[in-house]
């Protein structure tokens, strides 16, 4: 009676499974950086963005380009430095309770992960191309070039060096070896930023008409490829979570 | 962790546990689609895809298929062959068609002011749900690519035709034949203005006249086979679960 009494406490005071206050809170941190940085988009693209050479240019964007730059290498080298110095040295000993705990947390960096994705890929890169079928350019650091390439692509980049940097230091799934498609997951998307020097060099050495299907394009295209990596992913963690379960739920 | 012990309390914490997973790998899966699918999509058929007097009966018709049944035949190839879940190719289209409503709406129009009625994106519905219950039915990756594929390819003109017949009929404008969507380009120059008037006065577009959009959809469909067996094979890798040992890296 008195171990079943321990048991019942040791259970309401264990941390829950997944922590939804977690998850809400790295939601809701992407969808309100980003609608602060959509509407600074819509009020200084058109008031500051147009002329390079403009001074407010210069206040509004460039300032924004070098204060950005370096928030990032702060924050790449501070998330991931401590995912790597707080690691788990006996991973694994641990409880498959605890371990089930650890998939739901990588899980909450997986979500974020595809939320980042989302806005750099989708939202802010399909954006690029309706500003400059309308703006002609006169810098490689346009307006929607330094919230794509140098703000949403470092983002989705970080959340995701995040997720595997905590899949590999604290579940046993991952310990032994690098799991390649969750590479590809990562370095893929990665590579679309040192792209970004191909593509700004060709842009800068013709002056072409503004067409998103040119091959100027493509290493963009090969690189986005990388995201259906994810698949392999889901498929390790959907076997390792059904190891972990035990039971049958048909 | 012992090979006995799970890790759940109960049945029921056990479904609920994999309930959860089931939505957050959902979620996961649908935005990573949704970013991948969308880069490539709009790079390598975009142009077509934005605005309405690129849509026209001839390389709309030839591109958008071709290079849209890529994603869908790979997401096939992990969520039939690995859970039977016959959705991979509408799930990858709606991923695709939602980014790309979402960003003409608040983008094309809330940031730069061109009308919906311009830049509103193809329909790939019609295509992919064919290309899934095919899969379904046949349960063979060979039948979905010649007979899916080629639907994919001839589907894709009458799934647009209600949304894009109202532009494409003919108007005079200072003594030239056009259609009413040409005139739409015409008032709302881009900077990439100059090589879509280059294709299409090129060719045959405007005196084979209605020729042209069967033919296309015959060849795109055509091309659309090949392209599914390809991605059929890049989805099976991107699937795989592999780990390269420590000691080789």
């Amino acid at each position: 009676m008195a171990a079943t009494t321990e048991s019942v406490k040791a259970d309401a005071a264990e941390a829950p499974l997944l922590n939804k206050r977690n998850l809400t809170l790295g939601m809701l941190l992407y969808l309100v950086f980003y609608s602060f940085i959509r509407w600074y988009e819509g009020v200084y693209g058109w008031s500051a963005g147009l002329d390079s050479f403009a001074p407010e240019f210069e206040t509004y964007w460039m300032n924004m380009l070098y204060i950005e730059i370096v928030i990032e290498v702060l924050l790449f080298a501070g998330i991931n430095g401590w995912i790597w110095k707080t690691r788990d040295r006996k991973v694994m000993s641990i409880t498959p309770r605890e371990e089930l705990r650890r998939h739901f947390t990588h899980w909450i960096w997986l979500v974020c992960y595809g939320w980042a994705i989302y806005w750099g890929a989708s939202y802010f890169t399909e954006q690029d191309g309706t500003w400059h079928q309308t703006i002609v350019r006169d810098t490689d650091f346009t307006p929607s070039h330094i919230i794509e390439f140098y703000l949403s692509y470092p983002i989705y980049i970080i959340t995701g060096t995040a997720a595997f940097m905590y899949a590999k230091t604290r579940l046993p799934t991952y310990h032994e070896g690098l799991h390649l498609m969750y590479l590809v997951a990562v370095i893929g998307p990665f590579m679309i930023l040192p792209n970004v020097g191909l593509n700004e060099w060709g842009h800068t050495f013709w002056f072409m008409e503004e067409l998103f299907v040119a091959p100027l394009h493509y290493g963009f295209v090969f690189f986005g490829w990388a995201a259906l990596a994810i698949m392999g992913v889901v498929n390790t963690e959907v076997m390792a979570i059904t190891k972990l379960l035990k039971k049958d739920l048909a | 962790m012992s090979a006995s012990q799970s890790a759940v309390r109960s049945r029921a914490e056990a479904v609920q546990v994999s309930r959860t997973f089931d939505w957050m790998i959902l979620f996961t899966l649908f935005t990573a689609v949704l970013g991948g699918y969308h880069i490539h999509y709009m790079l390598t058929g975009g142009d077509w895809d934005f605005w309405t007097d690129w849509k026209d009966r001839r390389l709309w018709v030839t591109v958008a298929p071709i290079v849209s049944i890529t994603f869908p035949a790979a997401v096939q190839a992990c969520l039939w062959w690995r859970y039977r879940l016959p959705v991979g190719a509408t799930l990858s289209v709606v991923a695709l068609m939602i980014g790309e409503w979402i960003n003409r709406y608040m983008n094309f129009w809330g940031w730069t002011y061109f009308p919906v009625n311009i830049c509103f994106p193809s329909n790939l519905l019609p295509g992919a749900i064919v290309l899934d219950v095919i899969l379904m039915l046949g349960n063979s990756m060979t039948l979905t690519a010649v007979v899916g594929g080629l639907a994919y390819g001839l589907l894709f003109y009458p799934g647009n035709w209600p949304v894009i017949a109202p532009l494409h009929v003919p108007v005079e404008y200072n003594g030239m034949m056009m259609t009413l969507a040409d005139l739409q380009g015409y008032h709302y120059v881009r900077t990439g203005t100059p090589e879509y008037i280059r294709m299409v006065e090129k060719g045959t577009l405007r005196t084979f006249g209605k020729d042209v959009a069967p033919v296309s959809a015959f060849f795109s469909g055509f091309v659309s086979i090949i392209i599914y067996f390809l991605w059929h094979f890049f989805g099976r890798w991107f699937a795989k679960t592999d780990f390269i040992a420590d000691d080789a890296s």
